[in-house]
């Protein structure tokens, strides 16, 4: 037991490490931005006035408000403190509404969206590439350039094309939106049928994109496995086939855990896309408002709220993996 | 080498990815030189023209033309103007106006267009018609106007010394023109796009500046990749250790996210193409380390490395001459797979809004970026996003394949 | 062994997937209630008069119930909806239907697009952050679905009409003070009477806190005093004279500002202390209003209001009766592209953005939608949109450049591409300062500038222009010099403004034609904004011509508009959100802008207007593009019909303003359902 906590601090201290480096970049970049984002406030509440003191006494008022009137360190201490509290400061482009209040409406619908779609991405694209290196033949021949294919199609443009299919042309699936545009979220049945076809759309524009390189991984995984050594050895032994695929598939499967925590960001940054062509709203149009409205705190917390569900996704699969792996107990223990 | 290339040109995938890329890049490279039209010129006025040969109809007047008597000709042109949609619409209109039904015929067309023209008034309203209802009748009243003339069309022109028009020629109904003989025809194989601009001739544009931008980026990462991954695999030590600190930062941190933070606060003015290949280099070349790093630990403690290291040879040249012989076909691969994702990371970039600078270039994520927000697939403009996703999804295909290829023949594990 | 593994996996993840559906439902519903318990508190408050429409509420609710299940099989296109399960639930659950508060009955429901982008932020009158389009826009036609001005404007005709006030107003013999009285039957939302001393109130307040309406009027308006109950007197600002600064602007106060409960104003000073910062951020959800709408339903994805049914103006001296639709509901869409969509399926009524070719809805898709004109421009323009010289740029001080770029430029083309024909040309409405509606361009003389037009595409007429003018290309490099230099402009408007954007792409195309090397630069608006609106330093290197607004239809208009463009008295403002951000400098025009507020005689302005326009023309120190409607006015008429048209026969006529805005209200009283 001693080998797994070792194992467990370890992952847990680097991630604490990521979050703080992630947490500065968040912070610094967007504050590099040319452009003053609180004249673009003023802008809009100054629309149709005629004296200049007042415009520039509501500038001053609001420059004071949102602290960027101040030194960048001074800032960046007040934001520490202000975000450990789970206080993001207000929203520049929704004022006065929080930051906190904006991502809280947004943040689930990415998750239901997101990690689903990618799991099942996830086992669908192992188990076709598992039956792809099992079986060979015309099974592999058709599965893998298709696979190739639609991992080659970036999520966006499977969510275009599946969009124009399902949505325009068929007209089976409504094209935007979470649910339904006459109904108010409540926990009828109603509602949570028009939820389940509203999400079918993203939902399977990831899936399908998730499928394609997880099956190539796990080929090329299981082939490797299956030429290895060992099976030849047991096969030799006459050990039952079934048993021996049995442990290809678990040896076969652990890299492809690693590959989905390296992976993962890579995934949810694609899907974001994905989200802003359905206007599925979630973190993705969030994302999408924030950049057209120049409003950094609103972009700073949600690339920080991706980071960090990245993070947290990561360091599950992770302690996970551990337990999956006997070799980490082992060498953890030397 | 040579046997090299022979067993890379014997795997199927890779041929046929390679092939599929060098035809990309002739295109590419060929199109423009047999049609120099300058991509970003605007050459419609309106939007989203459909594809086809357009033919320029003020010279087909005035080319020679022949008379064909073709059968189908007067009822192509009458169900062209009133397809059986509109003489519902008609029947609908005169029954609710209280012609006895029993008289509507709605094969009989002359009977039909008789009915109306004698009937229809614009002014008249039913209950459940609408407004829509009502400007589609006035619509197709106006397109019905003389659909039953067998007269051809007198073509004036204007006398420019009393301002009178005077007959310059007649078209008739069975004249026709010999599409060669028009001076002026323009193919537009994928129609214009938003702005008015020839699609094909941008799309081949901006298959070109993608193509450039995931070269660059491309060769930025795998460059930045390859010195970090065989400093860090070679040195080891506290290199290794901060090298890979930031490796793994990294990686964990989306490199999207990033790309994003950074392409956002370079501001609009100063995104060129070639800025946001640089920025999607700089932030995609973790991949590359982590891979090169491993393949030079299992390297060095080898033999030969040991033999050199032992032989007195400097550090630069046993990572030449000992290590990167065997890592280049992982950095090829490695290469490969950049370029196909610094391709989709512009094209992703593009529809947030953080591409490169519009109009100065064309890219397939500003097409496509634009396509969207003119309202393209909503109104069934095809052309205008459906080649441009293909495109991308050809490159990144072929890209994929060549590298699917190249790993069977590395990895002979996984040849079949 | 494999494939009972392989199953298990399979099921896991699909179970994972339902509970996950599951868990995200509870999730996002209980939002509402759990999320904002301060939103819950003033429910709570308000739930005294609610609780009084409740029963009237609930009939209708019940009474419409059956029809609404006939209505699917009823519906003769049923195709166009996007998701046939949703009509189905209905017919599965007729129970569940019947008591779900929570589904908008679909014969009951306005649907709008292209007015709230992003979500509500608050309901408070006194503030114009509230990101509230449905409720809140003191404009100069003002939204009058929640709150109500005195008096609304029209348009189309351009008179104002009584709202909350009773008759016309009259100003005094001296043209200082105008009064009016108001409605005695106007009353608010909790009952009592609209009172003078609530239109008072309301001022002083907008005052006192330097509100935005209150900074940009207090310049015209000395103060408004209740003279009795109903009685109004509102004085205007002297000028040394004696006579008002601007009788227009103290006008136009009346027809765009709301009048707010002084009793709850007071409630609300007490909330936050009297801190002005607070009062504007104060979200308001206990507001009083007087309007037939009220919030019902507020989140990231829609907003939804719903008529009170003891809305005042159901008086015989008013409307006369309620607006037709129970509920208006805006969903809020990502961009433009997702409300088309949803305007296509029938899932919008009412929708208030541009829609690229529309004309296709009904052309080739063959929808029930239609726009106010059948036919090219499809919309009423109204505004402007105006490319501005920087005067200080070299060669741009010099008229024949200026006019060169402006005949030069194919306007065809800009209308056609960027506003897909939604824009009249400038063969159908020839340039002027004035904006296409009839009221405007009766103001000026149009022979008398008829010389000075262009229609654009005029690349030989540019090019002689700047031959004449003697900037020629004398080191025959394809441009041409002025004081030795190459002319080289860089011409700009913000990111992401698509239309705009294609109309300088073209701009730029026109110089290049002749010798004029034009290339164009888009900055993020938030950079844009910052360096055009400083008109007191010159502008930098890549603002040699810009985009920017100019005023739409309104009471002050086109006086407001002309000032706009062409005033003098902004060169210098730190802050410019005026206009003339060129800097343009014209003493003769600086005169005439400031007489036409207190002329009166028709004759006198449109000689006036006349002289404006012939100075515009001649000097041009800004150009227009395209015309741009008020509101972009396009209805789906597969549930709801008898929208505003043009010929509809209503008098006054609605103007095509979304049914909300000014006069545009009375649009609401007259529809009908294409089914009833």
């Amino acid at each position: 037991m001693k080998g797994y906590r070792r194992y467990f601090v370890g992952k847990f201290l680097w991630f604490c490490i990521t979050l703080v480096a992630a947490f500065i970049l968040n912070f610094t970049l967007p504050r590099l931005m040319p452009g003053d984002p609180v004249a673009a406030i003023v802008s809009r509440l100054a629309q149709g006035m005629s004296n200049t003191t007042g415009v520039q006494a509501i500038y001053e008022q609001y420059a004071e408000l949102f602290g960027t009137n101040r030194p960048m360190l001074e800032q960046f201490v007040l934001y520490l403190r202000n975000v450990a509290q789970g206080n993001f400061g207000f929203s520049f482009s929704q004022y006065p509404r929080t930051v906190a209040d904006v991502l809280r409406a947004s943040l689930w619908w990415t998750i239901i969206l997101q990690f689903p779609a990618i799991i099942v991405g996830w086992i669908v694209g192992n188990t076709l590439g598992a039956m792809a290196a099992y079986r060979k033949g015309g099974f592999d021949k058709v599965l893998m350039p298709i696979s190739i294919f639609m991992s080659s199609l970036p999520a966006f443009g499977m969510a275009v094309v599946l969009l124009v299919l399902f949505g325009v042309t068929l007209k089976w699936l409504p094209t935007s939106g979470g649910y339904g545009f006459d109904l108010i979220p409540n926990l009828s049945g109603r509602f949570i049928w028009s939820m389940f076809v509203h999400y079918q759309l993203p939902f399977w524009s990831i899936v399908l994109v998730t499928i394609g390189g997880q099956a190539i991984g796990m080929r090329s995984m299981a082939i490797y496995e299956l030429n290895a050594d060992y099976v030849r050895y047991s096969r030799f032994m006459g050990i039952k086939d079934r048993k021996i695929v049995g442990y290809v598939f678990r040896n076969a499967v652990l890299p492809q855990i690693t590959g989905l925590a390296l992976a993962i960001g890579t995934m949810v940054s694609g899907a974001l896309v994905a989200e802003i062509i359905f206007s599925y709203p979630g973190l993705g149009t969030t994302l999408l408002t924030a950049i057209r409205g120049q409003d950094y705190p609103l972009i700073s917390a949600t690339t920080l709220i991706i980071t960090i569900m990245v993070l947290v996704a990561n360091f599950a699969i992770e302690i996970l993996y551990g337990f999956l792996d006997p070799r980490i107990k082992a060498a953890q223990a030397d | 080498m040579r046997h090299l290339t022979r067993q890379v040109f014997n795997s199927g995938k890779f041929v046929v990815g390679f092939s599929i890329f060098v035809g990309i890049l002739l295109i590419v490279i060929i199109y423009p030189i047999l049609f120099p039209y300058p991509p970003l010129e605007i050459i419609g006025q309106g939007n989203f023209f459909p594809p086809g040969l357009y033919v320029n109809v003020y010279d087909s007047i005035f080319t020679s033309h022949y008379i064909l008597n073709l059968d189908d000709a007067t009822a192509n042109r009458i169900a062209s103007k009133l397809d059986s949609e509109d003489r519902l619409a008609i029947q609908k209109w005169l029954t609710a106006s209280g012609f006895p039904e029993s008289e509507i015929d709605i094969e009989n067309t002359a009977q039909l267009l008789d009915q109306w023209t004698n009937n229809f008034d614009p002014t008249k309203r039913f209950p459940g018609m609408t407004n829509a209802d009502r400007n589609y009748f006035i619509r197709l009243n106006n397109s019905l106007k003389g659909l039953l003339s067998t007269e051809g069309a007198i073509i004036a022109v204007e006398n420019p010394e009393t301002a009178s028009l005077e007959e310059a020629g007649v078209v008739a109904q069975n004249d026709y023109i010999v599409v060669n003989e028009v001076p002026n025809v323009r193919l537009l194989p994928l129609g214009t796009d938003n702005f008015g601009r020839d699609v094909l001739t941008e799309l081949v544009a901006a298959t070109k500046v993608s193509l450039i931008i995931g070269f660059v980026a491309g060769s930025i990462a795998t460059l930045i990749g390859l010195i970090l991954g065989l400093l860090s695999g070679y040195i080891g030590g506290q290199v290794d250790d901060v090298i890979m600190f930031f490796t793994n930062l990294l990686t964990v941190i989306p490199s999207f996210v990033l790309l994003i933070l950074i392409s956002f606060s370079i501001g609009q003015e100063q995104r060129g193409a070639f800025t946001i290949a640089v920025v999607i280099g700089l932030t995609s070349w973790v991949w590359t380390t982590r891979a090169v790093r491993s393949q030079v630990i299992s390297l060095r403690n080898r033999d030969h490395v040991n033999l050199s290291k032992l032989s007195g040879h400097s550090i630069s040249y046993i990572i030449i001459a000992d290590i990167l012989p065997y890592i280049a076909s992982y950095v090829v691969m490695a290469l490969i797979l950049q370029i196909s994702s610094a391709i989709l990371a512009e094209a992703g970039l593009s529809i947030l809004g953080l591409g490169p600078r519009t109009t100065e270039v064309a890219t397939l994520g500003l097409m496509l970026n634009w396509a969207l927000i003119y309202q393209a697939p909503i109104l069934g403009y095809w052309w205008a996003f459906y080649p441009v996703i293909i495109v991308i999804a050809l490159i990144a295909f072929s890209l994929n394949l060549m590298n699917t290829g190249l790993d069977q023949v590395f990895n002979p594990a996984l040849r079949e | 062994m494999k494939n009972k593994n392989r199953i298990s996996f399979i099921i896991l993840g699909l179970l994972l997937v339902l509970s996950l559906v599951a868990l995200s439902a509870c999730g996002t519903s209980t939002p509402p209630v759990e999320e904002n318990p301060a939103e819950a508190a003033p429910t709570v408050e308000v739930a005294a008069p609610t609780e009084e429409v409740a029963p009237t509420e609930a009939a209708p609710a019940e009474e419409v119930a059956p029809t609404e299940e006939a209505a699917p099989a009823e519906e003769p296109a049923p195709t166009e909806e996007v998701a046939p399960t949703e009509e189905a639930a209905p017919a599965e659950e007729p129970a569940m239907e019947e008591a779900d508060p929570n589904a908008l009955p679909r014969n009951e429901t306005l649907y709008f697009n292209g007015q709230q982008w992003g979500s509500v932020v608050g309901w408070n009158p006194y503030s114009n952050s509230n990101n509230n389009a449905m409720a809140i826009a003191q404009q100069d036609n003002a939204r009058v679905l929640m709150f109500e001005s005195p008096y609304v404007y029209n348009m189309l005709d351009g008179k104002t009409y009584p709202l909350l006030a009773d008759g016309p107003f009259e100003w005094n013999a001296d043209r200082t003070e105008i009064t009016f009285k108001l409605n005695p039957a106007a009353h608010w939302s909790d009952g009592t009477p609209v009172t003078a001393e609530d239109v008072a109130y309301t001022w002083a307040t907008h005052v006192k806190y330097n509100t935005p309406t209150g900074a940009s009027n207090v310049d015209y308006i000395e103060d408004i005093v209740a003279v009795d109950d109903q009685t109004v007197t509102v004085k205007a600002k002297l000028n040394d004279a004696g006579a008002a600064v601007n009788p227009l602007i103290v006008e136009a106060y009346l027809s765009a500002n709301y009048v707010i409960q002084k009793a709850w104003t007071q409630t609300l000073e007490e909330r936050v202390g009297e801190d002005a910062t607070q009062l504007l951020a104060d979200p308001a959800e206990d507001v009083v209003f007087s309007g037939p709408y009220h919030k019902y339903f507020a989140d990231d994805s829609k907003v939804v209001m719903v008529r009170d049914d003891n809305y005042w103006g159901q008086d015989a001296s008013m409307w006369g009766k309620l607006p037709v639709p129970t509920y208006l509901a805006h969903t809020i869409f990502k961009d433009n592209a997702a409300g088309t969509t949803a305007l296509q399926a029938g899932e919008v009524d009412v929708s208030q953005q541009f829609n690229s070719n529309v004309q296709d809805l009904w052309e080739k898709d063959g929808l029930p939608i239609s726009t106010y004109l059948p036919d090219p421009p499809y919309q009423i323009g109204a505004s402007l949109p105006t490319a501005f010289y920087n005067l200080e740029s070299p060669g741009l001080d010099q008229v024949a450049v200026r006019k060169a770029i402006a005949i030069a430029v194919d306007y065809p083309t800009i209308i056609a591409n960027a506003m897909t024909n939604q824009s009249a040309t400038f063969d159908q409405v020839p340039r002027s300062l004035m904006n296409p509606t009839a009221g405007e361009q009766a103001l000026f003389d149009h022979e008398a500038v008829a010389d000075l037009q262009w229609v654009g595409n005029d690349i030989e007429g540019a090019k002689a222009l700047l031959d004449e003018a003697g900037i020629v290309d004398n080191d025959g490099d394809g441009w041409r010099e002025y004081n030795g230099e190459n002319l080289h402009y860089i011409a700009t408007c913000p990111n992401g403004w698509s239309d705009w954007q294609a109309a300088i792409e073209v701009v730029a195309a026109a110089g290049k034609e002749i010798g004029i090397d034009i290339t164009t630069n888009y900055p993020e608006w938030s950079v844009y904004q910052t360096i055009v609106t400083k008109s007191d330093a010159p502008l930098p290197e890549g603002y040699d011509i810009f985009m920017m607004w100019s005023d739409g239809a309104g009471p002050t208009q086109p006086w407001s508009r002309i000032r706009h463009l062409l005033s003098s008295e902004f060169i210098g403002m730190a802050s410019n959100w005026n206009g003339n951000w060129g800097k343009y400098s014209n003493p003769d025009v600086d005169a005439l802008i400031q007489a036409i507020p207190n002329e009166t005689d028709p004759d006198a302005l449109k000689e006036m207007y006349t002289e404006l326009v012939q100075m515009y023309l001649t000097d041009v120190p800004s150009f227009t593009l395209m015309y741009r409607p008020q509101s972009f006015h396009t209805v789906n008429e597969s549930v709801w019909t008898n929208f505003p048209f043009d010929g509809d026969g209503t008098n006054p006529p609605v103007p095509p303003l979304d049914l909300m805005d000014g006069w545009g209200v009375a649009g609401l009283y007259n529809l009908e359902l294409v089914n009833p």
